[in-house]
């Protein structure tokens, strides 16, 4: 009997040393696609980032895959293309930015004044919906060309920082982050804050099937790790990118026309100024590396 | 008998793995306790060192990297990524000023490199 547990107790010896022998050792699987939540301990990159991702979602996860470039650590041969494609790849999303911005700054006037020319709002929602719809497919080519002139290891560190992305971009959207954000950058009153989440459940929220993008997400991974890529045959993925912007564009709506009345004249004042800048700004666009 | 000859060859086996199984490494060890990774905004922000033919973070002053869907990391800091942090480790992204936090941050440290970073 003792012999037997020895024997056992030198197994799983054996096993642990498999296990952690070389390399190091092995952690929880990576949660890029689980849900998360807000937590507070982010370093300033990371909560930049969560900054970015509420008010920048024109270009769905094709402005991940965009965004994932500017930390590559590409090499100085691949410089010039790799330049080259990042321009192309946020020139073509050109047309979706713009609409989202008209839609920043109707709201902003909104708040400003109190009062939202929702025939506009609509419009504004409408229009960078379907520009959202058309961006996949006007970057397909140039994808195309990225896989190509990207090593292997650069493309496993790309899909890997897209799904980083659609991670922090959940976190950054997650309805009560908003409240959370909102309550701290407008001091808003324990009244206030009440107020707005029982607003935002009146059951008229926006809803984004999270598994659906994280479906192409993962299709993209393994797609994009591969020899040989072809962004066209990325099914679903424009839909996916439609999705997800056009409940981005929704979803702020929502928020800011259910907390503008809420507020009060200095707190209005102060979102519109947010809304404007971020409107006016596009970060992910400027030069990087 | 024969079971205490398989446990021998079990431990034998194991101890032989452990010595010889990680290659040439330098650098001090690193600090024991530490079981964190690198998570979702560290990666998209900051940019990997490629070695061994993967890209690997520096972080809470470890090299992680990707071993199939889980994050490994190296016990000993191999002499190569210990010269890609040295003087100035992998640069990161800013991309907006962080406004606001939800709720005040904990601790203050920077870019998790010196330490505590996301749970997972």
């Amino acid at each position: 009997m003792t012999s037997m547990m020895s024997c056992k107790l030198g197994i799983a010896t054996l096993l642990v040393a498999l296990a952690v022998g070389c390399g190091g050792s092995t952690m929880t699987a990576h949660s890029a696609y689980s849900t998360v939540t807000p937590n507070d301990d982010d370093d300033d990159a990371t909560a930049g980032l969560i900054q970015h991702h509420r008010f920048h979602h024109h270009g769905g996860v094709s402005l991940f895959i965009t965004m994932s470039l500017d930390t590559l650590a590409i090499t100085p041969e691949q410089r010039v293309e790799v330049q080259k494609i990042r321009a192309d790849l946020h020139g073509r999303m050109e047309l979706a930015r713009a609409a989202e911005q008209s839609l920043e700054m109707t709201l902003a006037d909104g708040v400003a004044a109190g009062n939202f020319d929702q025939p506009k709002v609509d419009a504004n929602v409408a229009q960078l919906t379907a520009a959202g719809a058309t961006v996949h497919d006007a970057l397909a080519d140039a994808l195309n060309r990225l896989h190509a002139v990207l090593t292997p290891p650069q493309r496993d560190a790309l899909v890997d920082k897209v799904s980083a992305h659609w991670a922090v971009w959940q976190r950054a959207n997650a309805e009560d982050h908003h409240v959370q954000l909102l309550m701290a950058d407008l001091e808003l009153t324990p009244d206030q804050v009440e107020k707005i989440r029982a607003g935002l459940v009146d059951g008229k929220s926006p809803k984004l099937d999270s598994r659906e993008i994280t479906a192409r997400v993962q299709a993209f991974d393994i797609a994009f790790r591969a020899e040989k890529f072809d962004a066209h045959a990325l099914s679903n993925f424009g839909a996916a990118n439609a999705q997800m912007i056009g409940w981005s564009a929704s979803t702020m709506v929502h928020f800011v026309e259910t907390a503008s009345p809420v507020l009060n004249s200095e707190q209005r004042a102060k979102l519109a100024v947010h809304l404007r800048e971020h409107a006016s700004h596009d970060p992910s666009a400027q030069a990087s590396q | 008998m024969k079971t205490m000859t398989m446990l021998r060859l079990a431990l034998t086996l194991a101890g032989g793995i452990l010595i010889a199984g990680c290659g040439v490494e330098v650098g001090p060890e690193y600090p024991v306790g530490y079981y964190d990774y690198p998570p979702d905004g560290y990666i998209a922000t900051t940019e990997p060192v490629y070695f061994e033919g993967r890209p690997a973070y520096w972080y809470g002053n470890r090299w992680y990297y990707r071993d199939g869907g889980r994050w490994s990391y190296y016990h000993s800091e191999p002499r190569e990524l210990y010269g890609r942090r040295v003087p100035a480790a992998p640069p990161q992204r800013v991309y907006e000023a962080p406004r606001v936090r939800a709720t005040p941050r904990v601790g203050g440290g920077g870019g998790g490199r010196a330490g505590h970073g996301g749970h997972r």
